[in-house]
């Protein structure tokens, strides 16, 4: 039994992997750069799911790294002319960087605070480049225009990005098979026991969020070159840290291709609403946000898992458990 | 050869004086148990030991290494291990899970790889007789198997010393035996073992050695006869029906 | 010069702890991050822009309207909507609020535009001077002292009524509260009730000072968490020390470093207390 299941996610992961390298070859150019969007998010929310799905610190301050890794590179590449391969790990070690330094004071704080401060760290810093000189202020600032034709640009992201998302998860893969993983989780599950089995938790939780930071940072890079030009508002804006949670929670966090499968759902629901409801689609979105929460609170990972049946029982017992 | 030790130990939370200037010795290879009515500083003295408190005064000695300001996952890893009174089990993960989370992370640890942990934890898994769990949820199990991964997780950090808070709370006779019996077969494999304990028959039963404390005191330190005998446990615990009773 | 600041910044704090006040109540209460907040501060705001624009009614009067309007809309949206996720991770509760702004200020986008509109009541501007040193608008003051009333019905409430214990005793212990006969499911619908009728009253106050849009409430409630952290949770009294502390760091901040300056310092200072000082000024222990 354990065998046939995991054939039928092979399969479906090496599907999922060919139409995956294959479609920016038959498509347009809205098409890829909606899939770009969607690989970017994706890395977003698999990104948060090592902080906050698998360590258990929900931060609520995750789009700094974004901000952070996209004016790192901004600045690399505008006003010292360095390439992007430079600028991209810069991005990604400048992210994991801040995010040692914040995490040493703010991982000590728990639940609800840890939020908060995240959140107040991400405003904090979204203020800040908004008024130092060097990001351009208000401004926003430009980046270097790709020497390629459009529709290469286009597929050069597309794959970019892909393999930034490939990195997280296999990264996130095998870490959950080490001692890393293992520690991670116990954290999450009971964070004084972690500690009485030897779990340096301080060492972890930075660890965690480091990695957290980085891959975030590395999207960020991405982001701001494809983009040509980022401003403080776009790129360290809240709605972005709400959206990569809402993919991973309905996903499902805790597993590594849930944020993906998230993102996916998230992005393809926004464009079929937009399309159909050019003008209250967002409200819509928010509805079937409210929806997704409430019957589904545990994510498609966990229908998809089979370990309880789908049906209408499933969506009422996970009211029955949680409401009040 | 004292292996662990605790010299003039004190404990203030404020006003309250949780504990006061105990001292004890638990020799290598010897199972000690720690006895005295509710509130008198028992577990208190086991945080202290473990890390979660620091004492206030005193110190606490581990193979002549002083110990008493260390974090609890240092102390973890140095060799001492604990359960606790209320089992902390990882409720998400399976019981092969959690205790390879002791096995990875405990004093053995640095010797083995992840793959390795995960051997080692079976093996702990057959030792206390957890092998047919292995797979299941630990959130999933009754209370007497919590309590028994609650001690495969301890075991599974390679100690030399294992604190036991109250391990047989909540089981019925038959399984108060059976972790009797499990508490000496640890002993036996070269494990030093302070046991705190309600459970009479399973203390006296289990200890070479007994202390006991009462608000927060050493009132007697002996061999179980001398302790349970003694007039001043009698009259701060066991109570003179209990000395009639055994008789 | 200086002393102006400071009053701008204490006047400016009052509607911030007003602001706040709602937020502390649930948050206090029921443990959850409204982040919705903004949003129902926004509804207050309109409401009172509707009154105003189509009956000539004044804010002032409207005001009460306000409370109860938003105060049914909060009881409904607890009793039979967020009671249905509470028990779970705080993740979802999260989520179902941030889906509740989305849909709330998107509702409101489509009903009333993006225009941005404004209560432009006859004695906005007017104000009085002391001596030659202070001078203080009428709107403001009000406003402040707006905020010490509802604070000080909010405390009455919870401490000297029978709901008011209700209200504590669930906080403590759910269960325990259940026990005791309290109707879980409906004190919470109406904590969340009031909690969101005091936005609504922060935001008749708002429309009259400021412009409003429907978008509005986003930096409002992240205001509003860097007054509850300030100020801690536990207290009625927490959001009013919490917006004057913010209201005078604010203004001195803006003069000493320029308006630009003002969010950053804001969530600085959120940052600096909850590392430093978490439970906030006036805080009590969970």
């Amino acid at each position: 039994m354990a065998q046939k299941g995991t054939a039928t996610k092979g399969v479906i992961l090496g599907i999922l992997i060919i139409a995956g390298i294959a479609i920016p070859f038959f498509s347009g150019n809205f098409i890829i750069r909606f899939l770009t969007n969607t690989l970017m998010f994706a890395v977003l929310a698999s990104a948060w799911n090592i902080i906050g799905g698998y360590t258990g610190y929900a931060s609520f301050g995750n789009v700094v790294f974004l901000g952070i890794g996209a004016y790192v590179s901004a600045v690399l590449m505008e006003k010292e002319g360095v390439s992007l391969w430079l600028a991209l790990p810069a991005s990604g070690i400048g992210a994991s960087l801040f995010a040692v330094l914040i995490g040493m004071p703010v991982l000590r704080l728990k639940g609800h605070y840890f939020a908060i401060a995240t959140l107040g760290v991400a405003e904090a810093m979204k203020a800040l480049v908004n008024n130092l000189d060097i990001t351009e202020g208000n401004s926003g600032i430009y980046l270097p225009v790709m020497n390629l034709p459009v529709k290469e640009q286009y597929i050069f992201f597309y794959f970019m990005m892909m393999g930034v998302l490939a990195m997280t998860l296999v990264v996130t893969y095998i870490m959950l098979k080490k001692k890393l993983g293992y520690g991670l989780i116990a954290i999450r599950e009971d964070e004084e026991a972690a500690g009485s089995l030897g779990v340096n938790t301080t060492l972890f939780k930075i660890t965690s969020f480091a990695l957290s930071g980085f891959f975030s940072g590395l999207a960020g890079s991405l982001y701001a070159f494809q983009q040509g030009f980022i401003k403080p508002e776009s790129v360290f804006d809240v709605g972005i840290t709400v959206k990569m949670i809402v993919m991973a929670v309905l996903g499902g966090i805790g597993s590594v291709m849930g944020p993906l499968l998230g993102a996916m759902s998230i992005e393809v629901i926004s464009e079929i609403l937009t399309n159909y409801f050019l003008v209250a689609h967002t409200l819509f979105f928010g509805a079937i946000v409210i929806l997704a929460i409430v019957f589904t609170p545990k994510g498609i990972m966990d229908i998809i898992s089979g370990r309880k049946k789908f049906g209408l029982n499933y969506l009422l017992q996970n009211i029955r458990d949680h409401r009040i | 050869m004292v292996i662990l030790e605790g010299k003039n130990i004190t404990k203030t939370f404020g006003g309250l004086t949780a504990v006061s200037k105990v001292n004890f010795a638990l020799n290598k290879g010897e199972i000690l148990g720690l006895i005295g009515p509710n509130g008198a500083g028992k577990t208190t003295i086991v945080n202290m030991i473990s890390g979660t408190y620091h004492p206030t005064t005193g110190q606490v000695i581990f193979k002549g290494i002083n110990i008493t300001n260390y974090k609890p996952y240092k102390i973890g890893r140095i060799g001492i291990s604990r359960t606790y009174q209320i089992v902390k089990p990882f409720p998400g993960m399976t019981v092969r899970e959690n205790v390879s989370v002791g096995a990875m992370f405990g004093a053995q640890g640095k010797n083995l790889n992840s793959k390795q942990s995960i051997e080692k934890a079976e093996e702990i898994l057959e030792f206390t007789g957890l092998q047919d769990m292995a797979d299941k949820r630990a959130d999933d199990l009754n209370v007497a198997s919590r309590k028994r991964l609650e001690i495969a997780k301890a075991l599974a950090m390679g100690p030399e010393v294992i604190l036991f808070d109250e391990v047989m709370a909540g089981l019925n006779f038959v399984e108060i035996d059976n972790a009797v019996e499990l508490i000496q077969k640890i002993r036996d494999s070269g494990v030093s073992i302070l046991v705190i304990e309600h459970v009479m028959r399973a203390i006296k039963g289990v200890s070479d050695r007994i202390f006991v404390l009462h608000h927060g005191a050493k009132i007697a330190d002996g061999t179980p006869d001398e302790v349970l005998n003694d007039d001043k446990v009698i009259k701060a615990y066991l109570g003179r029906r209990y000395k009639e009773l055994v008789q | 010069m200086l002393l102006q600041i400071i009053i701008n910044g204490i006047l400016k704090g009052g509607l911030y702890a007003l602001m706040a006040l709602g937020m502390s109540l649930i948050w206090g209460v029921m443990n959850i991050i409204n982040i919705a907040h903004g949003a129902f501060i926004m509804l207050g705001a309109y409401c009172t822009y509707w009154f105003f624009s189509l009956v000539g009614l004044d804010p002032f009067v409207s005001l009460f309207i306000s409370i109860i309007f938003m105060f049914i809309i909060g009881y409904g949206i607890q009793r039979y909507l967020i009671n249905f996720v509470i028990r779970a991770t705080i993740f979802i509760t999260l989520i179902l609020a941030f889906g509740i702004e989305i849909f709330i200020n998107n509702l409101a986008l489509v009903m009333w535009t993006a225009d941005v509109r404004k209560v432009q009541v006859p004695y906005g501007a007017s104000n009085f001077s002391i001596g030659s040193l202070v001078t203080i608008p009428y709107v403001r003051l009000s406003a402040f002292l707006i905020a010490l009333i509802i604070a000080g019905i909010f405390y009455f409430i919870l401490n000297k009524t029978r709901l008011g214990r209700s209200i504590r005793a669930t906080s403590q212990d759910l269960d325990a509260a259940r026990l005791v006969g309290v109707d879980v499911a409906k004190t919470y619908a109406v904590t969340f009730g009031l909690g969101v009728g005091a936005a609504g009253a922060a935001g008749t106050l708002w429309a009259i000072l400021f412009p409003i849009n429907p978008m509005m409430g986003g930096i409002l409630t992240l205001k509003s968490f860097v007054v509850v952290i300030i100020g801690g949770l536990g207290s009625m009294f927490g959001p009013i020390i919490g917006g004057l502390t913010l209201g005078v760091v604010e203004a001195l901040g803006s003069n000493w470093f320029g308006t630009t300056y003002e969010n950053f310092i804001g969530f600085t200072i959120l940052v600096l207390v909850l590392i430093f000082l978490p439970k906030g000024i006036l805080g009590k222990s969970e």
